[in-house]
């Protein structure tokens, strides 16, 4: 196995063993959306500093993080607007005033607060309604029910990339609520992935370097000189210095780029594969430590009207998939057993000390003071049983609540939740893995390879040779995917036995 | 009493959905045709005389012969083998490449590509090199295109091979039969129309000689309906002499609607069709009729259950069986039987009592006493009205229902398609209009009219700006400033004239046979217009969209391959603007134009600038 990298001494952390096995920290209730927005502002930051994917030393990341309190305040806590617009009709110096008045009074986590400056910055009040409007309508998740602090606009460049805050009258603190460092785990994982270079090229145009016309937009609204007094942030812990997960993430990134989308369309697209890269991510380094060398894999089922063999065995792949985290927590503490440390603590004179040191020792266990068991083993059941509840809290739900959010799992027509693909996955999928055109069973082929995505019968192998199904079912299942990406525009069908999986930006054929 | 026992009869069930090795098809059909001396069902192959005229020649082309199990490549290599003086012998062996001598090459024939051994592999190469030069070889090889492709990505590298492999693949996509520079014909049997072939099989089915051995059997015609056979009276209804073929008709309408949708029907499968509408009936053996067991059908009194209406869905037919046979899980798609509307469901439910429904029930119902309002229907009716009965009963006249719908669909003539709105019965509503006022319009030459048209703009600019409008006279392109999977997209990009304007201009036309959408941007060739095929599925989606549905009521993967279209819009804007020097970004403000929808629902744009500072 490889070696895990050297715990940063500035993490504070009860234990390490989440941290050890999968980075600090996956972290559920971040959707996948905002682990990009955070990523984002790390890259932001780094870039700006000249080190854009430039670790240096391993896992000391240090960024800033800018609050953007102004624009934040005129986005999403600015409940007046549009009530002023309607009470002072048609005069538009009565409108600004009272919305300025309204805005120094009421906004939150700002000492020092003038919003006049905005005045002299647009035609008229009307017009700057209309401009916040429509800026909201972009805000990242649409209409969620988020804190305001906690909403995000849509990353058009520098000036739109901020950190989740916690507000309190005038004062903000970073509680990390939504922000809980998974996009600083992606920042870590592309910085040690072969195609972090093309990455940076492309969001730096994209991005970065702050020339679209509604990044430029987003900076009218905001004062001069408030962007340059961010806090600076200490960054996550990522455990391998390189592993083919990161690569394969970098390299489905270019895919993606690499379809010359209109506009931000690829985005979306992004944030799917981010997540799905992230979910077998964490089922591989779960899978280290249970020592199973088996590749990872999901069966899918391609929605049937009817209940199918293919939906229970999706099912099923679902739930072992997502008891591999529990299980590994178990494998990595008990596992201690079998060492020869521990041989050494039972066999030593006084046990419980013993146990006691080789846990911290190993562990980084800080309430060893607290504990309550009395003999060596007890102190390790205990001990276990602190790990598996803190495990509990968030990463063990990652699989789950990620699985649902890129559209990787579903309780459609059932009450189990399996391995079911959305529309706008299949998508994905398609963008970051059809150059042009592919052959539909090499599509399958390149799915299973690539995510150990298991859809059609050559896929299900060792399966059908167990005798868990029939070829029939599988095959039924491949039919399934290919007539819904043809009803997506995705797929040529040329007979019942060849079929064109089609990438549909590059295409000059008729469609 | 005379009863035939017509060898003809046995003969078509053999073609009918029964189970067998698919892989023995054309042999099994040979044997029996050499055994009992019956004539085959003939079907002018379109084809044949050009591929024997080409291998006749003194600088033949190979060809390739590709399409769906079922299409008739084996059919195509035998006649062409035997045309051109191969022996019956010959072919009947079990090598697996075939040589004969022509004048100056050496023909090659392989029916079946797939059973090349790996010891004949070698075979690849000489094709590869006779397809880019001379080599005195020419090859006639059938495959269906999986099979194809593999073959010959999987053959041995080298430089001509897998030149020659992406050329082939390049012919089966791109939809052509040749390129400059390579002696070959590629020949997609699955691009033959099978609603141009449907009619010309039945024809040769009805008028089959095979026939003659029923003229003097009692059930044929018999003046009682208790003592009519059912096949008989199946083939009639299928040549239609008395209602001038609307069931063919109609039948060839849903045909033609699944090739436009890129369902291709392989020839097999008709037969398959023919066969079991003439013979299904879910009580007999293999759910086929045979002369035989006609008198028991008749003493049971299941003739009903024989409909040719329902055999076309395959409903004489096991649940699984329908599935798994292609032409039925075709056709059940069309969801006849199920879908009906209001009308339709008054005739046959309330028709009989219903002083403004009586003529059209007698008409429809009560004068097909045969698969029509028979004594069991009325009285399961009554009966059902009454509200006197139990689940079972009431499933019971439910289902009657069902194949009613089904015969209805099949029946209603052409003056009472507009009353009656006979694709209410499908779940395309808008299916016999696209036929008609597009497809067939556009293949007499004729214009889309402007009202259908603007029906679509209306839908598509309703789809991709997310907003209920109404305009139909442009496309409106607009961008909702993030991602084009945001619903709503107020930031207007441009519109596109619908009627010719600079090179701007919407229109339908019909490409490589089928109707395509054409948004043109520009009197430049550079610019070429974004197509949008426009199938059924698609142009019903639109027309609902722009009667009121929501998008994504309908079926969220049309939205997604509509959004793909938008997406290639944009596109080829962003093209448009770089081609014509357009597309400058002012430095020094920002022109934001939004949507607005105004109180007749039309769109109009409102400008907000900034000036940077």
């Amino acid at each position: 196995m490889m070696e895990r990298l050297p715990r940063p001494k500035r993490i504070d952390s009860s234990m390490w063993v989440d941290e050890a096995i999968w980075g600090h920290r996956f972290y559920d209730e971040q959707s996948p959306w905002l682990c990009i927005m955070e990523f984002l502002n790390v890259l932001q930051s780094e870039y700006q500093d000249g080190r854009a994917f430039k670790e240096g030393a391993f896992n000391t990341l240090r960024y800033t993080a800018y609050p953007r309190m102004y624009l934040r305040n005129i986005l999403f806590n600015n409940p007046q607007m549009e009530l002023i617009e309607r009470n002072f009709q048609n005069d538009n110096n009565s409108q600004w005033n009272a919305w300025i008045d309204e805005m120094n009074k009421n906004s939150g986590g700002m000492n020092v607060v003038d919003f006049s400056y905005l005045k002299k910055r647009f035609t008229s009040y009307q017009d700057f309604v209309e401009i916040i409007n429509f800026l909201r309508s972009t805000t990242i998740e649409g209409e969620n029910n988020k804190r305001w602090s906690s909403q995000f606009i849509f990353p058009y460049g520098p000036d739109c990339l901020y950190e989740d805050l916690r507000v309190t009258g005038n004062s903000i603190s970073n509680d990390r609520r939504f922000f809980g460092r998974t996009g600083e785990l992606l920042y870590l994982m592309l910085s040690r992935s072969n195609k972090k270079d093309d990455i940076l090229k492309y969001l730096t145009n994209k991005v970065l370097d702050g020339k679209s016309p509604f990044n430029r937009l987003v900076a009218q609204l905001q004062p001069e000189g408030e962007q340059y007094d961010g806090d600076k942030r200490e960054g996550g812990y990522l455990p391998y210095s390189n592993l083919p997960e990161y690569d394969s993430l970098s390299e489905d990134w270019i895919n993606l780029f690499n379809c010359n989308m209109p506009n931000y369309d690829v985005f979306p697209h992004l944030v799917n594969i981010t997540g799905l890269h992230m979910i077998i991510y964490l089922l591989n380094r779960s899978k280290e430590v249970l020592n199973d060398v088996n590749k990872t894999t999901f069966i899918l089922e391609i929605i049937a009207p009817q209940k199918t063999i293919i939906r229970d065995l999706a099912s099923d792949s679902y739930s072992q998939n997502n008891n591999l985290s529990k299980q590994t927590i178990e494998e990595y503490v008990l596992g201690i057993k079998n060492t020869e440390e521990w041989n050494r603590v039972i066999t030593s004179g006084d046990t419980y000390e013993a146990a006691r040191d080789l846990i911290v020792k190993v562990f980084s266990w800080k309430d060893d003071d607290k504990a309550k068991a009395t003999t060596a083993d007890g102190l390790l059941d205990e001990f276990y049983k602190k790990a598996s509840a803190r495990h509990k809290q968030h990463v063990q739900n990652f699989h789950r609540v990620w699985g649902r959010e890129i559209g990787l799992v579903s309780k459609r027509s059932s009450r189990r939740l399996r391995y079911a693909p959305t529309d706008s996955l299949l998508k994905a999928l398609v963008l970051s893995n059809v150059e042009t055109k592919m052959e539909f069973q090499e599509f399958l082929d390149c799915l299973y390879k690539k995510y150990g995505f298991i859809i059609g019968d050559r896929q299900a192998g060792s399966l059908l040779e167990t005798g868990q199904a029939d070829m029939e079912a599988f095959s039924e299942n491949a039919v399934r995917l290919e007539e819904r990406l043809s009803s997506m525009g995705l797929l040529k069908r040329l007979s019942d036995a060849c079929a064109y999986v089609e990438n549909p930006f590059v295409r000059v054929v008729i469609r | 009493m005379v009863i035939r026992n017509a060898d003809w009869v046995n003969f078509l069930r053999q073609y009918g959905p029964i189970p067998r090795n698919d892989n023995m098809y054309d042999e099994a059909i040979q044997r029996s045709i050499e055994k009992k001396g019956i004539e085959p069902i003939k079907v002018e192959p379109e084809y044949l005389s050009g591929l024997i005229d080409n291998f006749k020649t003194g600088y033949p082309r190979s060809v390739i012969l590709t399409g769906t199990a079922g299409d008739g490549k084996t059919f195509y290599c035998r006649e062409v083998w035997l045309a051109l003086g191969g022996s019956k012998e010959d072919w009947d062996n079990n090598e697996t490449i075939k040589v004969l001598p022509l004048k100056n090459h050496s023909l090659y024939v392989i029916k079946d590509l797939s059973e090349l051994s790996d010891d004949n592999r070698y075979i690849i190469y000489d094709m590869a090199e006779s397809i880019k030069q001379d080599n005195g070889k020419v090859f006639l090889v059938a495959a269906n295109d999986g099979q194809l492709i593999e073959k010959w990505k999987t053959a041995e590298f080298n430089y001509i091979v897998s030149e020659v492999a992406g050329f082939i693949e390049d012919l089966l996509v791109s939809e052509q039969q040749y390129k400059e520079g390579y002696n070959l014909q590629l020949i997609n049997l699955s691009r033959t129309n099978s609603a141009k072939i449907f009619p010309k099989i039945v024809e040769s089915v009805v008028n089959h000689p095979g026939w003659d051995e029923c003229q003097n059997c009692s059930f044929k015609e018999n003046e009682s309906i208790y003592n009519r056979c059912p096949i008989w009276e199946n083939k009639k209804r299928l040549e239609g002499a008395q209602d001038e073929k609307i069931l063919q008709e109609r039948l060839i309408d849903l045909l033609e609607l699944c090739e436009l949708n890129e369902v291709h029907i392989p020839i097999r499968q008709l037969l398959l069709l023919i066969s079991n509408m003439l013979l299904g009936h879910p009580e007999a053996r293999d759910k086929l009729m045979s002369c035989s067991q006609i008198p028991k059908i008749l003493e049971d009194k299941s003739s009903s259950s024989a409909s040719i209406y329902r055999n076309i869905f395959g409903e004489n037919l096991s649940k699984r069986r329908r599935e798994t046979t292609d032409i039925f899980s075709t056709l059940n798609r069309f969801g006849i039987g199920t879908e009906s509307n209001n009308f339709i469901d008054n005739i046959l439910i309330f028709g009989e009592d219903d002083p403004e429904l009586k003529d059209i029930f007698n008409k429809y119902m009560t004068s097909d006493e045969f698969y029509g309002a028979d004594e069991t229907y009325k009285g399961d009716q009554k009966a059902y009205l009454e509200g006197e009965v139990s689940k079972d009963e009431s499933d019971r006249f439910l289902n009657r229902l069902r194949s009613q719908r089904q015969r209805l669909f099949f029946t209603v003539d052409t003056n009472d398609i507009i009353e009656i709105q006979v694709w209410d019965l499908t779940s395309f509503k808008y299916a016999g209009e696209f036929l008609e006022s597009v497809y067939r319009r556009l293949e007499n030459e004729k214009r889309v009219q402007p009202k259908i048209l603007g029906r679509l703009v209306k839908g598509i600019n309703r789809i991709s700006t997310g907003l209920l409008t109404k305009d139909s006279d442009v496309v409106y392109l607009s961008t909702s400033g993030s991602h084009s999977q945001s619903k709503i997209s107020r930031v207007y990009e441009t519109e596109i004239s619908v009627r010719p304007n600079r090179g701007e201009s919407v229109n339908i036309l019909l490409e490589n046979g089928k109707p395509v959408l054409n948004v043109n941007m520009s009197l430049s060739d550079e610019i070429g217009p974004v197509s949008l095929k426009l199938h059924l599925v698609r142009y019903e989606f639109i027309s609902r969209v722009a009667e009121g549905e929501l998008p994504g009521s309908f079926s969220r993967e049309c939205y997604e391959d509509l959004l793909a279209f938008k997406s290639r819009l944009l596109n080829q804007l962003e093209y448009r603007r770089k081609i014509e020097g357009a597309y400058e970004t002012d430095p020094d403000r920002l022109v934001l134009e939004l949507l607005r929808i105004n109180n007749e629902g039309m769109l109009y744009r409102r400008t907000v600038e900034v000036d940077f500072e």
